[in-house]
């Protein structure tokens, strides 16, 4: 039987890459440890799920951060996580995000795809909530944005 | 004396809704009156013995509600229904605070008419049961009896897995995942009570291993009939009751604070489009989420439908 795999950190530039699980066995809130210079800068593409548990975990390693004046600031946030932070008000905490994957779907091929955002270069038009356009990896038309923007975005508004 | 028959009593200011429910609930065979407004219904009520009552949930926020409410109970009204139209799912959270309403039904037509059957055939046959009453027929359903608490993450990941190989999208199994995982951590660790009503297994690390047992034993199946992927969970301690269940789907401070008791129902509760609570006291409780497939995200409504069954003795 398949595993749906332990979160593992690794160290890749001045980011910590997040993969896996975010559930009981996280222990996120000992992250705040590992900041450097008062920032902690997490790359969070590689994470597949988050349960209430980890939820929780989340919540924790925010206001650790918080209380130690640790800047956190989130990369290529995943979807699990991004319907996790439009839930749960708490999640997101100080944290900026500086990127972030959303679901796109094709109308010429239906293809449906996650694709990087880049959150500060597309600021101004996504706090108008307006999805930067996207292209069709498979076919080249335009896609469209696959969720209500106003419930997608709004963990940007905090 | 006239013998006063069993009916389905209607209360809805929309003739046309009235009319269509009307059709739909028909089907049981039972009289279905109608009445246009609480005032009306609290009059006609005197008169009948509905086994279920269906009302506007504009109704259901009304001052004269609780006067109604007990009418109801009074003449042996088993069940509440709420009918809640799309441009209302915004009135969610207020309806759940009220903490009274057992079956609140989100969806326009035509969804609305399969929940609104399945759940009045459940409520007057107190066959209240299975995951197949959600499911077309021949629909293919898996089960797993989890004997191991750490069978949890294996089985979730097996699941998001094979209902990717069956061509559904990440995001349907990202929801599943989702809603498997807190089912099963509930049944896990919050069913189990001893006889003096304490979840002795609350408060144990999830992260450790821990043996189900007989009693223990959690049971998972789930199936997809291209209409819905559905999800069944259940435990044989019966110990989930309908006052926790509606306090939960209310919570606030899950949505602020992600902190409290029962959240990961809430976050179950969010990540599906309906939640069928199914409990017979001390035996047995059962919990049914069904994720919409037909449907992209943009055509899905912001709130989801819930029931709350407990079967009769």
């Amino acid at each position: 039987m398949e595993t749906r795999g332990r979160m593992t950190i690794d160290a890749q530039g001045d980011a910590l890459v997040l993969a896996g699980a975010i559930d009981e066995a996280a222990a996120l809130h000992e992250m705040t440890g590992r900041a450097a210079a008062g920032r902690l800068t997490l790359d969070l593409a590689g994470v597949t799920f988050i349960n209430s548990l980890g939820v929780r975990d989340w919540i924790r390693m925010q206001a650790a951060a918080q209380k130690a004046g640790i800047a956190v600031e989130l990369r290529r946030v995943a979807e699990p996580l991004v319907h996790q932070l439009n839930m749960i008000i708490a999640t997101r905490g100080n944290a900026t995000v500086a990127s972030f994957f959303a679901p796109y779907a094709c109308d010429a091929c239906g293809r449906e795809e996650s694709l990087l955002i880049d959150a500060i270069q597309n600021a101004a038009a996504l706090s108008r909530l307006e999805p930067p356009p996207m292209t069709c990896p498979e076919c080249g038309a335009q896609m469209a944005f696959n969720d209500f923007p106003e419930r997608y975005f709004s963990f940007l508004a905090v | 004396m006239p013998v006063r028959v069993p009916s389905i009593l209607i209360v809805h200011p929309d003739r046309k809704t009235q009319r269509i429910v009307q059709r739909i609930l028909g089907v049981t065979g039972y009289t279905v009156d109608v009445a246009d407004d609480l005032d009306q219904g609290t009059r006609l009520i005197a008169h009948l013995q509905p086994v279920l009552v269906v009302i506007d949930g504009s109704a259901v926020m009304s001052t004269r509600m609780t006067e109604f409410f007990a009418a109801a109970k009074a003449r042996g009204a088993e069940a509440c229904m709420t009918l809640l139209g799309s441009a209302a799912a915004d009135q969610v959270p207020k309806i759940l605070g009220m903490g009274a309403v057992t079956n609140l039904l989100v969806h326009p037509m035509p969804v609305l008419a399969e929940e609104l059957t399945i759940t009045a055939q459940k409520l007057i046959r107190n066959d209240i049961f299975g995951v197949e009453k959600y499911l077309l027929w021949g629909t293919d359903l898996q089960a797993i009896t989890l004997t191991r608490g750490s069978q949890r993450a294996e089985l979730v990941a097996q699941i998001s897995e094979q209902i990717r190989s069956r061509g559904q999208s990440a995001r349907v199994a990202s929801m599943a995942m989702l809603v498997a995982d807190e089912l099963l951590s509930n049944a896990v660790h919050n069913a189990p009570v001893d006889g003096a009503g304490e979840h002795y297994r609350r408060e144990l690390d999830r992260a450790n291993e821990i043996e189900l047992d007989g009693r223990h034993q959690v049971k998972l199946r789930w199936g997809c009939d291209a209409r819905y992927l559905a999800i069944e969970v259940t435990d044989a301690f019966g110990s989930l009751d309908r006052d926790t269940i509606l306090r939960a789907l209310a919570k606030n401070d899950v949505r602020e604070s992600g902190s409290g008791a029962g959240m990961g129902v809430a976050l179950a509760y969010r990540s599906c489009d309906h939640l069928v609570f199914n409990l017979a006291p001390g035996r047995r409780t059962e919990i049914i989420a069904l994720i919409d497939v037909r449907h992209p995200p943009t055509e899905r409504l912001a709130a989801s439908s819930y029931n709350v069954f407990v079967e009769r003795t």
